[in-house]
């Protein structure tokens, strides 16, 4: 696939101020990810992600804070519960779970936040538009 | 079967008269059986008692302890039924104070009939019948053994067929929501059959059945297109079990991981970064 | 003393006439159950026939005969309505002929009552314009 389409879900507190830190320190990174800033990744239900995939996303991240780090000390326990389960059902339909990605990038991680959306987007790269094989 | 339904009237007997009521199965014109609260003062009634099919009980134990939150009220239940009250009453649905447990274990071929693991209770002081060992749910183990392409031919073809009559929301007994996520137009399209891949009202109900799925089978005895959907919830029961170390309504004093805050081992089961 | 039963009926919403069970708690319609061992419908219903018990106890509904008298709908009784309902067919008819008007019928009613309508279509009106709303 030449452009993926992803959504990246980041949190307010330290996955969003990972990707300032990116951005101020002029790291690269591809264009492909479209951060949507939320309060907490705890606030990423699954309804939301199955919902991004519906509208043309071929991946999608959560980023959020290291666990004991949450702003709102277990929003992120809500994260680390809830996704897991959902990329298993993703897998149990016959979705790639891949797709799904989960990870913690703390407001200093500016390094991290970079390497993670290079890495993501090779990957959904390399797979079919998510559209496609849904027909 | 009529040892059985002997038994559970000799015990629905002696239980009544210090009870408000009994809930148990009757069957109707027709022999055809619904759930019925039978009384003190209609004896006669007993004469009409069934235990199969069986029936959604745990939802009609709530609509009446809802009316009646005093109330003295035995149940006549089988092993997923059971589950299924205990998990209600975890998630404060009603009181199990004033309740008495009588569980019904199940036959062979019940049990065969639902793929149960668990065809009997735990929780129940007065029993009927000898507790049989589960048997292996042959339908999961097939489609969990498809290859991913597989998979998604298959589930594409079954949610096809749903007709959003949403009796498998209504008759789950895990279901209370007062605003149910699966009639928010946000996530489920109206008007719209059948239904565009990938279907978004059978991954989130199987989303929201996560760590309260009893197996109770209620969902695909009721579906008029025949979806096996309880494959995927018991699929992810499994993941839960594995994850979070929790068996909806297995032991009573247990709470549902959404309750909780994670703890480190927990955490790691997940399969998350560290 | 606490009442529970439940009550098997037919849904009244179409033609397939699937067995429904009326959950009644204390002479209270409070739910739907399916009838599970039933020969015809084995334990499904729709949409519909799993709301069959919203409409029974609905604010909405019309409980009195009510006649629009200026404008405003004013409650009357069966006796007034049906009278002004016959005199005013009567008038259509005389007016612009029995064909002017057409009858339609529901799946909601017995076979006894469509026929009913049928014979008031036919005989008493003179009109063959009888439908059902299956149809629609």
């Amino acid at each position: 696939m030449n452009e993926p389409k992803i959504i990246g879900f980041l949190c307010n507190w330290c996955s969003y101020r990972g990707a300032d830190t990116a951005g101020m320190a002029r790291m690269k990174y591809p264009p492909n990810v479209k951060i949507i800033r939320v309060p907490c990744s705890g606030r990423i239900s699954p309804e939301l992600v199955l919902r991004t995939f519906r509208e043309g996303a071929d991946g999608v991240m959560v980023l959020g804070c290291h666990i004991g780090d949450c702003h709102y000390s277990t929003g992120n326990h809500r994260t680390a519960k809830r996704m897991p389960v959902l990329k298993k059902l993703l897998e149990y339909t016959g979705i790639d779970s891949d797709r799904l990605y989960i990870n913690w990038v703390s407001a200093a991680e500016g390094e991290k936040f970079s390497t993670v959306i290079k890495e993501f987007t090779e990957k959904i790269s390399a797979l079919p538009p998510f559209m496609e094989t849904m027909k | 079967m009529t040892d059985r339904l002997t038994s559970v009237r000799e015990i629905i007997k002696t239980v009544l008269p210090g009870v408000d009521g009994v809930l148990a199965l009757r069957s109707g014109p027709g022999g055809i059986v619904a759930p019925y609260l039978f009384s003190k003062e209609h004896p006669e009634e007993l004469a009409k008692l069934a235990i199969w099919p069986k029936e959604p009980v745990p939802d009609t134990l709530k609509i009446i302890l809802k009316a009646h939150p005093e109330a003295k009220i035995a149940i006549v239940c089988r092993g997923c039924e059971e589950r299924g009250i205990v998990e209600m009453y975890k998630h404060a649905q009603f009181s199990l104070d004033n309740v008495t447990l009588i569980g019904l274990q199940c036959l062979q071929d019940e049990a065969e009939f639902c793929r149960c693991a668990k065809p009997y209770t735990v929780h129940a002081k007065t029993t009927i019948g000898e507790p049989i060992e589960g048997v292996p749910d042959s339908l999961t183990d097939k489609i969990a053994a498809m290859s991913a392409d597989e998979k998604l031919a298959f589930w594409k073809q079954e949610f096809e067929h749903c007709i959003k009559c949403y009796g498998c929301r209504t008759i789950c007994p895990q279901c209370f929501c007062n605003i149910c996520a699966l009639e928010d137009e946000i996530w489920v399209e109206t008007g719209r059959l059948p239904m565009p891949n990938p279907s978004m009202y059978h991954m989130v109900r199987a989303m929201h059945m996560t760590a309260k799925c009893v197996a109770c089978r209620e969902c695909e005895e009721t579906c008029p297109a025949d979806i096996p959907m309880a494959v995927q919830f018991r699929l992810i029961a499994r993941d839960v079990k594995e994850m979070f170390n929790y068996e909806p309504g297995a032991i009573m004093e247990q709470k549902p991981p959404q309750l909780l805050v994670l703890e480190e081992g927990d955490y790691a089961r997940t399969g998350l970064p560290h | 003393m606490i009442e529970y039963e439940n009550v098997l009926t037919t849904c009244p919403y179409c033609g397939t006439g699937c067995a429904v069970h009326l959950q009644v708690l204390d002479n209270k319609l409070v739910g739907v159950l399916p009838a599970k061992n039933h020969v015809i419908s084995k334990g499904g219903l729709c949409i519909k026939g799993w709301n069959v018990h919203a409409f029974v106890n609905h604010p909405d509904r019309l409980t009195k005969p009510l006649i629009r008298k200026n404008g405003v709908l004013e409650e009357a009784t069966w006796e007034e309505a049906l009278d002004l309902v016959a005199t005013k067919l009567g008038e259509i008819k005389n007016e612009s002929g029995p064909d002017s008007i057409a009858f339609l019928s529901s799946a909601k009613c017995t076979n006894e009552e469509n026929f009913l309508l049928s014979k008031l279509a036919r005989a008493v009106i003179g009109t063959n314009n009888i439908d059902h709303c299956a149809r629609l």
